[in-house]
């Protein structure tokens, strides 16, 4: 099914979305007042010729949007020049099928942007490839660093019970010490997209 | 029944809806083997995981099969353990 101005406004708009959610709505409203934006990122948006609409694929219980989503919910309020739809994947295939990730795989967020006339002009998929390069790195850091987490591809069921708990607060410190870098990475990567259109 | 408890440990990525699945597994498990098991364990992780072992061993890896076990697989592995 193709995208038109009918099947956009059937999805939910981003508070519409915050206020369905049925679980972490806490960890993405604290995402989304970490994120920093620097002001000529937010002009990058609000200098777009036209104001575009996009389609976002999304669940409350998937960790990349989580991360992500709020992250252009933050562009779409400081710019003013994007309109967000929000429809759940999973009552949504559909949509979802335009955008598997390598043609297999039903990875959220997915950030649809079309013009006026409901001209696609790009999608995003999950999170940036750097983003991965940079944790898969700093995690097999944590493994290197820590004999006691065994090997990186381990089950981690083996652990005993207080290495997995060290193991989750290490993974869970370098997350959010890559957070500034994964943001930026995404307000980059969407910054390139959009300016298509205004090329 | 081999002698020792014998135990089940599914492990399960938290961030990518995966309870269903694998409350869908202990259920299958607990109503096939009841008291026969000792124990199953849940352990929510996170990046993209679903393994299952019985008694430390690996009988399925998401990262290694792909997708989810097939009930029947993961139950004749726990009839093997428990026969062997």
């Amino acid at each position: 099914m193709s995208v038109d101005r009918a099947r956009f406004e059937q999805g939910l708009t981003y508070e519409g979305f915050k206020a369905q959610m049925t679980r972490n709505r806490d960890r993405l409203e604290e995402n989304e007042r970490r994120v920093q934006l620097r002001p000529e990122d937010v002009a990058g948006f609000r200098d777009l010729p036209r104001p575009l609409h996009v389609v976002v694929l999304a669940e409350d219980w998937c960790g990349d949007v989580l991360a992500n989503l709020p992250v252009l919910g933050r562009l779409a309020a400081e710019s003013g020049k994007l309109d967000l739809r929000v429809f759940l994947r999973d009552q949504n295939d559909d949509l979802m099928q335009r955008y598997l990730n390598q043609g297999m795989y039903k990875s959220i967020p997915v950030f649809a942007f079309f013009d006026e006339d409901f001209r696609e002009i790009g999608h995003w998929i999950e999170r940036p490839a750097s983003v991965t390069e940079l944790r898969a790195k700093r995690r097999r850091e944590i493994f290197a660093g820590n004999p006691e987490f065994g090997a990186p591809d381990a089950p981690v069921d083996q652990l005993p019970e207080d290495a997995r708990g060290r193991l989750q607060t290490e993974i869970q410190r370098m997350r959010d010490e890559t957070t500034p870098f994964a943001n930026a990475e995404v307000v980059r990567e969407l910054r390139e997209l959009v300016n298509r259109v205004a090329a | 029944m081999t002698a020792g408890p014998h135990k089940v440990k599914i492990t399960y990525c938290a961030e990518c809806g995966y309870e269903p699945q694998t409350l869908d597994l202990a259920k299958t498990l607990m109503l096939e083997f009841g008291s026969r098991l000792s124990s199953i364990e849940l352990i929510p992780w996170d990046s993209g995981a679903f393994e299952v072992s019985v008694d430390g061993e690996l009988v399925h890896s998401m990262r290694r099969e792909g997708g989810f076990p097939a009930h029947e697989r993961v139950k004749n592995a726990v009839r093997a353990r428990l026969s062997g």
